[in-house]
């Protein structure tokens, strides 16, 4: 029987790596696998579903795979580098140290870590798993020998049904603002995801087009000097009423602000995947990206990709975007043409085919 | 609105009543399902491209005036730690290790309950004793590292001096000639190296658009940067996409791979060597693979004898043999395709063969004319293959 173990630094829920990893453990147990979860750390919540890393030892049979979800730096990377079971990569990409040089210099060091540890797992694993084009290139820069393309197991609809929206957040979201377009970006504050270069924006969109704009900007200021700069940033530039800030916000929270939005942006620099474009396409918005990382092959034609950050072109996009129907209407439609390649059951069985694959390449070496 | 707020538009747009635009024509937009792949990317560029037209009429009509974007992102540098740059930033991260270096042991006592004071009190008497002890050697090393940072720091700021004190003046944008490439000797061959180009192309240093011009009208989907706002006016008036801003600045801001093609000219022969370095690199990841890079520039024999004296003098650089940009270019991965020569041409005429001396003299005159007199520039086109 295959036996596919995980390695993941952290589970914690409503997280997309955590959700993947559950998920995925689930499509192996499907499958007639065995499949357990080691970790460094667990959410309270999920505390009977995964093991300490360093209990496997105890549980390790001959034949084990083990696959490490990569994102981040951990203990778990130099644990698997001395085991000498069978090793899979399933890298969701790991921001250059470069973004937060200057902004906070412990993150600089931690994702260098994390980049170090990636140089000496990728030669050593078997197989890269990647979440897009753009992630696997990486890999096999970092001198992993294979790699495949498999999206993140996320099922969009099952998370955000649009019958899952927080009543409560969405009829306060629309109280706090009564005409104007609603500008949406979502992921953490943080230099390389530029959510300062979305304040100029709005604030030349409010000069041009609409001055009732407001921009909200969702997800955890985990950069915090950074995120003081874009709030202070925008009240310089008199937009401190205009720019709403959310975090914490339970599932139904988050799609009563996708709910209450009229346009995604995104001017991110660097984009291993990009699940917001996703989630942007399900609630039917128009999506004006920079055309950066795997944004384009995630957005595909369900948005358009700019190739600039010029706050007057992102505005113009903007603006086309919002007062063009049609175009919306068309966007919207190639949006869930979109997430039909992103489906759950096609990637579940894509995952087993790569990774059946490899035992069955196992078995032919042997 | 703040001070430092950037400037206002020429007849800047009232914050109640936004301007007009080039209304989005309300369009018949094809169903996903009606058009093929093709179709659909087709759709989108025609859309992407009324995108860009509104830019341009917009900063045609002066609701964007050159520079303000460049405003924008320095103002933003004043509130990032990244923006403060050299001392500023060396002496406020000081501060912070100066003002982190003093560990204080009388541990807060306050309580909600009168019981809490008295035991906090109580501990606290109880550890001073041994905390006293770690504290002072951890206050010992802080300070010693401290008191180190304000050397180096020190150092530091002596070394600016001095480097500061060798820094030639700025050339002034006004010795600078305002070209005209578009009726050059050499905007026949940059036409062909780019025609045919499946994207935008990139005229860096456009000045008035001239050879922006050619290439639309040659059918090359193609725009302009270049630092001097007067001197791409007569471009913005004929409504091309033509932007103030320098090469570097612009590319920083462009996607990776998004060009078919950069035609590099004016200043960027004399950059300084880390800024020409910064620029290639740029461009190479800019330009698409098999994307086409265009760069003229004076050969260093014809920039000694035919620059002002103040170009000569105060430039940062120099211009460099073609020979030696075709290696610098395949370090960055593109590969010289074509080397044409031009411009300014002193070469002395050989003797007739019935000279008796023409043997020998002419091999003089051939000397002279290779080392001192030959094409006064150069147009050399590579090719991005990795």
């Amino acid at each position: 029987m295959t036996t596919v173990h995980q390695f993941v630094p952290a589970l914690l829920p409503r997280d997309a790596t955590g959700d993947h990893t559950l998920a995925l453990r689930d499509t192996f147990r499907n499958a007639g696998w065995t499949s357990n979860i080691y970790v460094e750390a667990a959410h309270d919540e999920l505390l009977t579903e995964a093991t300490y890393f360093e209990e496997y030892p105890d549980h390790a049979q001959p034949g084990d795979v083990l696959l490490y979800q990569l994102s981040t730096a951990s203990p778990v990377a130099d644990f698997l580098l001395g085991r000498p079971e069978t090793l899979v990569l399933d890298y969701h990409n790991i921001t250059p140290a470069s973004f937060y040089e200057g902004w906070e210099e412990n993150t600089a060091e931690k994702v260098a870590l994390a980049r170090r540890q990636m140089a000496e797992l990728a030669p050593r694993a078997m197989l890269g798993i990647a979440d897009s084009a753009f992630n696997a290139a990486e890999l096999r820069a970092f001198g992993c020998p294979e790699t495949e393309v498999v999206p993140i197991l996320t099922d969009i609809d099952a998370w955000a049904s649009r019958h899952l929206v927080d009543a409560a957040e969405a009829a306060r979201l629309k109280e706090s603002h009564r005409t104007g377009a609603r500008l949406l970006f979502v992921g953490r504050l943080s230099p390389n995801k530029n959510q300062h270069l979305l304040v100029e924006m709005l604030w030349l969109y409010r000069r041009w087009y609409d001055p009732e704009a407001r921009l909200a900007l969702v997800g955890p200021a985990i950069t915090g000097t950074y995120a003081r700069a874009v709030m202070e940033y925008a009240e310089e530039l008199g937009l401190s009423g205009a720019v709403d800030h959310g975090e914490n916000l339970t599932p139904t929270q988050l799609a009563a602000w996708y709910s209450d939005a009229d346009v995604f942006v995104c001017l991110s620099d660097h984009e291993g995947f990009c699940i917001p474009l996703l989630e942007a396409m399900h609630f039917d918005l128009p999506i004006v990206a920079f055309a950066a990382g795997a944004v384009p092959e995630t957005l595909g034609q369900a948005g358009i990709l700019i190739d600039s950050k010029r706050p007057s072109l992102v505005a113009a996009a903007v603006h086309r975007v919002r007062g063009d129907g049609s175009l919306a209407e068309h966007l919207a439609e190639e949006g869930h043409q979109r997430l039909d390649a992103f489906g759950v059951a096609a990637t579940r069985a894509r995952f087993i085919e790569v990774v059946g694959g490899l035992e069955a390449d196992r078995a032919v070496s042997a | 609105m703040p001070a430092s707020t950037p400037s206002e538009p020429t007849a800047a747009p009232s914050a109640t009543e936004p301007t007009s635009s080039v209304a989005p024509e309300e369009p018949l937009s094809p169903k996903p399902d009606e058009l093929d792949a093709a179709g659909r990317a087709e759709y989108l560029a025609e859309v992407m491209a009324e995108i860009d037209a509104e830019v341009r009429h917009r900063r045609a009509s002066g609701d964007l005036p050159a520079g303000l974007e460049r405003e924008l992102d320095e103002l933003f540098l004043e509130f990032s730690p990244v923006g403060l740059q050299g001392k500023a930033r060396l002496r406020e991260n000081l501060a912070l290790v100066d003002g982190a270096a003093y560990v204080d042991i009388a541990v807060p006592v306050k309580s909600q309950k009168k019981i809490g004071v008295y035991i906090k009190r109580l501990i606290r008497k109880s550890l001073n004793w041994y905390l006293g002890f770690i504290v002072h050697q951890v206050v010992k090393f802080a300070w010693a590292v401290s008191r180190m940072f304000h050397l180096v720091v020190d150092h530091i700021e002596d070394l600016e001096a001095t480097v500061e004190s060798l820094r030639i003046p700025e050339l002034p944008a006004t010795a600078v000639p305002v070209t005209d490439p578009g009726t050059s000797w050499w905007a026949d061959q940059a036409l062909a190296a780019v025609l045919g180009a499946r994207g935008r192309v990139l005229h860096a240093e456009c000045g008035n658009g001239s050879l922006v011009s050619r290439f639309i009208a040659n059918g090359v989907d193609a725009y302009g940067v270049d630092p001097v706002e007067t001197t791409i006016e007569p471009a913005i008036e004929r409504g091309l996409d033509v932007r103030a801003e320098a090469a570097l600045d612009h590319l920083e801001v462009v996607a990776e791979e998004a060009l078919a093609g950069i035609v590099l000219s004016g200043s960027v022969q004399w950059l300084h060597p880390n800024e020409r370095d910064r620029l290639i690199a740029l461009a190479s990841s800019r330009l698409a693979v098999g994307g086409v890079l265009v760069l003229h520039s004076a050969t260093p024999e014809a920039w000694r004898r035919s620059t002002s004296p103040l170009v000569a003098d105060l430039a940062p650089g120099r211009p460099l043999h073609a020979d030696t940009w075709t290696h610098v270019l395949a370090a960055y991965g593109l590969s010289r395709t074509a080397l044409h020569t031009g411009g300014e041409d002193r070469r002395l005429d050989r003797l007739a063969t019935s000279n008796t001396d023409a043997t020998t003299i002419n091999a003089a005159i051939d000397t002279v004319n290779d080392l001192l007199l030959g094409p006064g520039e150069y147009l050399l086109v590579a090719v991005r293959d990795r």
